[in-house]
């Protein structure tokens, strides 16, 4: 399938939060063919915009993060060790025994050192090693290492793909680069005379790291009319609730919360079911958690929804989604970017 | 075998599946290797290589085929696997890594899962997940979908690629390099052994090491060896946060040969007899410096009226996990030492 293979694709790259630009060729030959121009700007934000070809047509923004949580070396040990700081909500119980690539002057393969039960203490009882703790173990002498190596080298995890049973798939960096994929695969579908407007898609920088997100700058500078903002989605796994989850399988959600727009919302849910589009909604009290919160208030405020892909193992290596959803993302993105008149109240 | 060969080797016995009980898959592949080689297969599965020396002293060399792995003891409704644990693995290598499961119809792939970082709690952050608390994700969203590809009873092993790296492909990294090693090993000594042999040869490749060194018990009854070597990889921490007095031994200063451990208290001739044969060959060896492990040599040495034992094993770090790390020299410089010893033995 070709959302499948563009989600590979895209989420093999390293985007280490600080380092979205490090697959720019890669990006540009994957998805650059179907856009009329692309640039990035002051923060890292890269756009890729598709013209409708009418003068004064408004101007639609979707947003899907580029970078993804990772690592970063904070020193060089003797015999080849390294040592890393976190970028993002690293999950710790899942680093030791991984396997990492080193993205120096060459891409060096390194594994995430683990005590085995013979040697282990017993008076560490359960605690977990922090990831400054950890030592990443590269095979190299330290001086060879030192000259492909500074401190400040992103270190992502080695990407390894599997298709599980169904449609449901395993990889890395899915938080958010599935997202990106479903964004162009669902922009590529709507021809140039079909889109309701301009369409700026933005595959931001700086998500993972909270504060410093790319997407507030990013939208500002665009002043869309309105926006999609596509993030995964917590999904529902034997050990959390429901309502603190969306459905794998359940379809794209909708977050419905004082931050995204009731009447965009609306229209696309009643929409996407005379499409038979599968969506679900995700209902929160506060922020979204995503881009949407920075978005909407860029400038002078932007009109937005928030879309959500159901993911299990967030910020993992091993994260999980069905591209069933992603499809069904994919066309909820194709509807947005195709339908006139989304922000206006008719009710 | 070239280098290229040996390494071919390891990395075919590695990535098969052979976890404790189910090691039926990499027998499979063994007994292939073997070829025209007669053998013969025990009551419990150990594969027995009998390399006639007449009146000879009894030797057996042994190397465990199983690996740690997972068992699967429940669906769940909802599609997913529980699990327990087959050999001893710390909860802290399991999360978050590709598990290979053994299917109704050949393999699947899975992932164990625990809930996401976004629901866990302060607390939960910094705590190991125990193993119970997680699941094995296969894709499947109900019990019927999960049922109608594998069942309780079943076994699972890490899904991990092997890997040359470092500088000059000086490491090795893999799952089940504990004890796969052991056998490829065996199977590059099976056609270079000297004409005239000075023991009586049994080489085998045992069954459930993992799991309280039972596989070599019943082959030791069998065999009444005077003599035995363990063919292993033990477990070392040369690791720049770990002070020397508990390293163990170095990876890439050659084999390391056990004086004692949690199982053995090994034959301290043997022990000597093998350092000087090491020397005299120009192979490189290490003594064990930690007594930490156990292995198949625990039941061996203490079968029918005892037997004088010898470990010898290639240093790893990682052990029991997805990413076994061993030095590329230790293991080719393995086959080295063992021959050494053959070949002088009848010094010993």
């Amino acid at each position: 399938m070709e959302l499948e293979k563009l989600i590979n694709s895209l989420s093999a790259l390293m985007s280490v939060t600080g380092h979205e630009g490090n697959g720019k060729a890669e990006l540009e030959s994957l998805i650059g063919a179907g856009f009329d121009e692309s640039f990035t700007d002051a923060v890292g934000n890269r756009f890729f915009v598709k013209r409708c070809g009418r003068e004064g047509a408004p101007k639609i923004l979707i947003d899907a993060h580029m970078d993804e949580i990772g690592l970063i070396v904070s020193d060089i040990k003797d015999d080849g060790f390294l040592t890393v700081a976190p970028i993002g909500g690293v999950d710790l119980r899942t680093l030791q025994a991984g396997d990492v690539v080193i993205y120096g002057k060459e891409k060096i393969f390194g594994v995430v050192g683990s005590t085995p039960p013979h040697l282990r203490r017993p008076d560490e009882g359960n605690s977990l090693k922090e990831a400054t703790e950890l030592l990443i173990d590269t095979g190299y002498s330290k001086e060879k290492l030192s000259e492909l190596v500074r401190i400040g080298t992103p270190v992502g995890f080695k990407p390894v793909y599997r298709h599980l049973f169904g449609s449901r798939i395993a990889g890395k960096g899915f938080d958010d680069k599935s997202c990106a994929a479903c964004a162009v695969m669902g922009i590529s579908r709507v021809a140039r005379e079909e889109l309701a407007g301009d369409v700026y898609l933005m595959l931001s920088s700086r998500e993972e790291t909270g504060m410093f997100g790319g997407a507030a700058p990013g939208a500002y500078s665009i002043a869309p009319d309105y926006a999609m903002v596509i993030d995964v989605n917590l999904g529902k796994t034997p050990d959390t609730s429901k309502s603190e989850t969306v459905a794998v399988g359940g379809g794209a959600s909708l977050t419905l919360c004082p931050v995204t727009d009731r009447t965009m919302n609306k229209k696309l849910i009643a929409l996407a079911k005379e499409k038979e589009i599968k969506t679900q909604v995700c209902v929160t009290g506060g922020s979204t958690g995503t881009n949407a919160s920075a978005v909407n208030l860029a400038g002078a405020g932007i009109p937005c929804v928030d879309v959500g892909l159901p993911l299990k193992g967030m910020h993992t290596a091993t994260e999980v989604l069905d591209l069933e959803d992603a499809e069904s993302v994919a066309a909820l993105v194709a509807l947005f970017v195709s339908t006139k008149d989304l922000t206006e109240v008719t009710a | 075998m070239t280098r290229e060969e040996k390494l071919q080797l390891l990395s075919e016995l590695c990535l098969e599946f052979g976890p404790t009980g189910s090691e039926r898959y990499v027998a499979k592949v063994i007994k292939e290797k073997l070829g025209d080689i007669e053998y013969t297969v025990d009551r419990l599965g150990n594969i027995i290589v009998h390399i006639p020396g007449e009146g000879a002293p009894k030797l057996m060399v042994s190397a465990h085929m199983d690996e740690v792995g997972f068992i699967i003891n429940e669906i769940t409704d909802d599609g997913y696997l529980k699990f327990d644990t087959l050999g001893g693995i710390d909860p802290r290598v399991m999360c978050g890594k590709y598990v290979t499961v053994e299917g109704k119809e050949g393999f699947i792939p899975g992932v164990i899962a625990a809930k996401a970082i976004h629901h866990q709690n302060a607390d939960e952050r910094k705590k190991v997940t125990p193993h119970k608390s997680m699941y094995i994700d296969i894709g499947a969203t109900s019990r019927e979908e999960a049922e109608s590809l594998t069942e309780p009873g079943n076994s699972a092993t890490f899904d991990s690629e092997f890997v040359i790296f470092g500088e000059d492909g000086a490491f090795i990294k893999s799952k089940a390099i504990d004890d796969r090693i052991g056998c490829a090993v065996l199977l590059d000594l099976l056609g270079r052994l000297p004409k005239n042999c000075p023991f009586d040869l049994y080489f085998c490749f045992t069954v459930r090491e993992e799991i309280g060194l039972s596989g070599a018990r019943t082959v030791a009854h069998a065999i009444d060896p005077d003599f035995c070597i363990v063919l292993e990889s033990t477990a070392v921490a040369d690791l720049p946060d770990v002070p020397e007095s508990r390293r163990v031994a170095k990876l890439g200063d050659g084999c390391a040969i056990s004086l004692r451990d949690n199982a053995t208290i090994y034959d301290r001739d043997f022990v000597n007899f093998a350092l000087e044969a090491a020397k005299k060959k120009g192979v490189a060896a290490q003594i064990k410096k930690y007594v930490s492990g156990g292995n198949d040599a625990g039941s061996i040495h203490r079968s029918v009226d005892g037997v004088r034992a010898l470990a010898i094993s290639v240093p790893s770090r990682y052990i029991h996990s997805p990413a076994n790390v061993i030095s590329t020299a230790d293991y080719l410089s393995m086959s080295e030492l063992v021959l050494a010893i053959i070949e002088n033995g009848k010094e010993l």
